[in-house]
């Protein structure tokens, strides 16, 4: 490792970004704070994305590390102790330049910060907080601020940065115990719950004085599903009241063994509940007063890393449910593994990320939180992987043919959006057209209704729109046959494909072009 | 036959409907077209309509009234299209909607409706990703400058966000396919003005020379993209090319 202080601005931008760059969330969504006269920027709730990149994910934020010095030798990371590379630190005035100049230039929507773990968790966390400061009061800037909690961190410093960010973010890292100590030697599971516990709070006493809901917002369709994941989370506390959640992210397939240890790691809520300022000790002089301000109005999110060590798809979406369930997470982020360093429990370097995973494993995400499904619908313990070739909502379907077909002049909301091919925007244009005419299919296409996968699983006056069977086999063929390009050009980014006698020689019909639409990088 | 015609700015076009409306020849024997008219049909009259402030207020006033306020703002962006028939899909709309009232725009059902709804969804779309990829440099006299070729006239669409983003800046936003421009001095109210060729070329010829932070944005755009992901068809999904052409992270 070498320490390099004469550096150009350029050159550190490279460096820093080049190492932040595995990090998932970019969304500068969850926020709505107009502008104001004298000072820089605004924010919109849905998020806007400035600039796609090369891997098609897009570019809202800023996103750098604030140093890729690290203490932690994590197998996974490229900037882990053991790695030979140049190192290299901001400062506060260059971080706020850059995001400030940007900013005004339209290229970015804010600043995602983290950082590589310099000396301890919580004197990085004040570097990071000195800069965020001079962002916010020296330079006025207004825009979205996303930063992350370093696990270990004094919880004063993790509060007082909530103070100034949008949104905070806690990496799990990997979803289950074993895993992150296997890959992770140097962090714990119980120390990466903790400041998640600490924001969790510090948000539902922020909303409960300003007179909102404790909960955070949700999709407003969520109102009109009768059992969506969010719903059912008061009774469900009455009963657990924590260990339930903590059982679940232990990973629900370990031993009881572990039980023991899990207790100390979650203290009952009741605990730490208290006061506002329960961490904030008044006579921190480098500290301003919290007064006044918006303590992490966008939520909080996590990621983990998938591909890396042996988990089930259906652990991933249990730890996913009950993550949102739990610590009301805003978002979850999933981050197929891309081999960075060789080592022996890790994935061989050749691994290609497992990009298909990761896609199925956001839909689930999006059905958890738009559609009113539950982990436990999509998988079970004796099919816990997702169909390669058919996606969640479709295998689903399959699989309660029984529901179906929906009658689109008569279903309730919540049914239309069971519908394979059907989403919120479909559902909702449907549900005010038919209050004044018939529809029928013609119709459904002019509303803009995608009718490629709904057509084997809607009647429009009691008529389907071909003569199709209500049958398994039927209907995976027909579905897979035009989904199966889609699914291999994900799995197999940039390689050369192998020569198919059907797909090659035009033996079948070719899939149409705008199957990817579909894929959108979206995160 | 009679074709009202009209030039393509908003105050026109009101005008234009108003005057088609009141002429009383039944909405049947009448079509509404924007100019220039290149190939005009035969067997038809074609009259032209001058913008007239007291009619378009009245067309206005009774949209807001008898539809709805979110009417308004959904014609108003049916109006920036760049669709041919525009005008037509907006007259036929108000008809409809002066019958139906408030409920109209929820009548996706009606082919009148779908078709404002579609110009609508085209224009709005397209506002939004010029306010996603609009990008702006700095000039030596500390003015950022934006040039836009879109499709349709998205500025007056774009003015509001940018008003709110960064009041106390000065900053302009060309749109060189209209020669228009809208105007933004720090700390007051924007205007839309017209921009001659020469002003154009100035500004393009100066643009991007002497701003530091191009560089350095388009070395982060480079950094930032995964190789082991590399996905350029999703790429243009998202970021379709046409809209690349001033964007400096792609020059």
């Amino acid at each position: 490792m070498y320490l390099s202080s004469s550096l150009t601005l350029e050159e550190k931008l490279k460096i820093l970004s080049d190492a932040a760059k595995y990090d998932v969330a970019c969304t500068s969504s969850g926020s709505d704070r107009r502008g104001e006269k004298g000072s820089l920027g605004n924010s919109v709730a849905a998020g806007i994305c400035h600039s796609f990149a090369s891997d098609g994910r897009c570019i809202s934020l800023l996103k750098i590390l604030l140093s890729n010095e690290c203490i932690y030798d994590c197998k996974y990371c490229l900037n882990r102790r053991s790695n030979d590379k140049v190192r290299t630190t901001f400062t506060p005035d260059e971080i706020c330049s850059l995001t400030v100049e940007f900013y005004k230039r339209n290229y970015i929507e804010g600043l995602f910060l983290s950082s590589g773990v310099v000396k301890t968790p919580t004197y990085t966390m004040e570097l990071m907080y000195r800069s965020l400061y001079l962002l916010r009061t020296k330079y006025h800037f207004r825009g979205y601020i996303h930063a992350k909690a370093v696990p270990g961190a004094a919880p004063e410093i993790i509060e007082q940065i909530g103070y100034l960010a949008d949104r905070m973010s806690v990496n799990m890292e990997l979803p289950t115990r074993e895993s992150l100590h296997a890959l992770a030697p140097g962090k714990s599971h119980e120390n990466i719950l903790k400041p998640i516990k600490q924001i969790q709070h510090g948000i539902t006493d922020y909303r409960l004085s300003i007179g909102k809901s404790a909960q955070m917002e949700r999709s407003s369709a969520n109102r009109y599903l009768s059992n969506s994941i969010f719903k059912d989370k008061k009774e469900k506390q009455d009963t657990i009241t924590g260990s339930s959640g903590s059982k679940a992210l232990n990973g629900p397939q370990t031993p009881a063994g572990t039980g023991p240890s899990a207790s100390p790691a979650h203290p009952a809520p009741s605990s730490d509940a208290g006061s506002p300022s329960f961490y904030f000790r008044q006579n921190t002089p480098s500290l301003p007063a919290a007064q006044n301000r918006s303590f992490v109005p966008a939520g909080q999110s996590t990621q983990m890393i998938i591909g890396a060590t042996p988990e089930n798809d259906y652990q991933l979406l249990q730890v996913t449910q009950s993550l949102y369930q739990q610590f009301d997470l805003k978002r979850v982020f999933f981050s197929a593994y891309v081999p960075l360093n060789e080592d022996s429990a890790l994935p061989s370097l050749d691994t290609a990320p497992p990009l298909l995973r990761e896609h199925r494993l956001y839909q689930a995400d999006w059905l958890l939180r738009f559609y009113g499904f539950h982990a436990e619908d999509l998988l079970d313990p004796s099919r816990p992987n997702f169909n390669i070739l058919l996606d969640p909502k479709c295998d689903w379907a399959l699989r309660h043919l029984g529901l179906f077909p929906i009658e689109i002049q008569t279903a309730s909301y919540e049914d239309l959006l069971k519908v394979p091919g059907l989403g919120n925007k479909s559902a909702y244009r449907i549900v005010q057209a038919r209050r004044t005419t018939r529809l029928d299919f013609p119709a459904l296409k002019k509303l803009g209704v995608v009718l490629k996968r709904a057509q084997y699983f809607i009647t429009c006056s009691g008529k389907m729109l071909y003569r199709t069977p209500i049958e398994e086999d039927f209907i995976t063929r027909q579905l897979t046959s035009t989904d199966q390009k889609t699914t291999w050009s994900l799995d197999h980014p940039q390689t050369y494909r192998q020569l198919s006698l059907f797909d090659d020689l035009h033996l079948s019909t070719p899939a149409p072009e705008d199957s990817l639409k579909t894929l959108s990088g979206q995160l | 036959m009679v074709i009202f015609t009209c030039q393509d700015t908003f105050e026109s076009m009101m005008t234009c409907i108003y005057d088609a409306w009141s002429a009383r020849l039944g909405h049947n024997n009448i079509k509404l077209q924007i100019e220039p008219i290149w190939s005009p049909e035969l067997f038809c009259d074609y009259r032209h309509v001058d913008p007239d402030e007291e009619k378009v207020q009245k067309v206005i006033r009774s949209v807001r009234q008898k539809i709805s306020e979110n009417s308004y703002h959904d014609i108003y962006r049916a109006a920036m299209s760049d669709h041919p028939d525009k005008l037509d899909i907006i007259y036929r709309y108000m008809i409809l909607g002066f019958v139906c009232g408030e409920k109209t725009p929820r009548m996706f059902g009606n082919p009148a409706v779908s078709a404002l709804f579609e110009l609508d969804r085209k224009v709005a779309n397209e506002a939004h990703l010029f306010r996603e990829f609009v990008r702006f440099s700095r000039l030596k006299n500390q003015v950022l400058l934006s040039i836009i070729e879109p499709k349709c006239n998205v500025l007056t669409l774009l003015a509001p966000n940018f008003e709110d983003r960064m009041p106390s800046e000065h900053w302009m936003i060309v749109d060189k396919t209209r020669m228009l421009s809208v105007v933004h001095p720090a700390d007051s109210d924007y205007f839309l003005t017209p921009v001659t060729h020469e002003e154009l070329s100035y500004m393009e010829a100066s643009k991007d020379r002497f701003d530091p932070y191009v560089g350095l944005w388009k070395s982060f755009f480079q950094t930032i993209g995964i190789e082991q992901r590399k996905n350029p068809r999703c790429q243009r999904n998202m970021l379709p090319i046409w809209y690349r052409k001033h964007m400096p992270e792609f020059q």
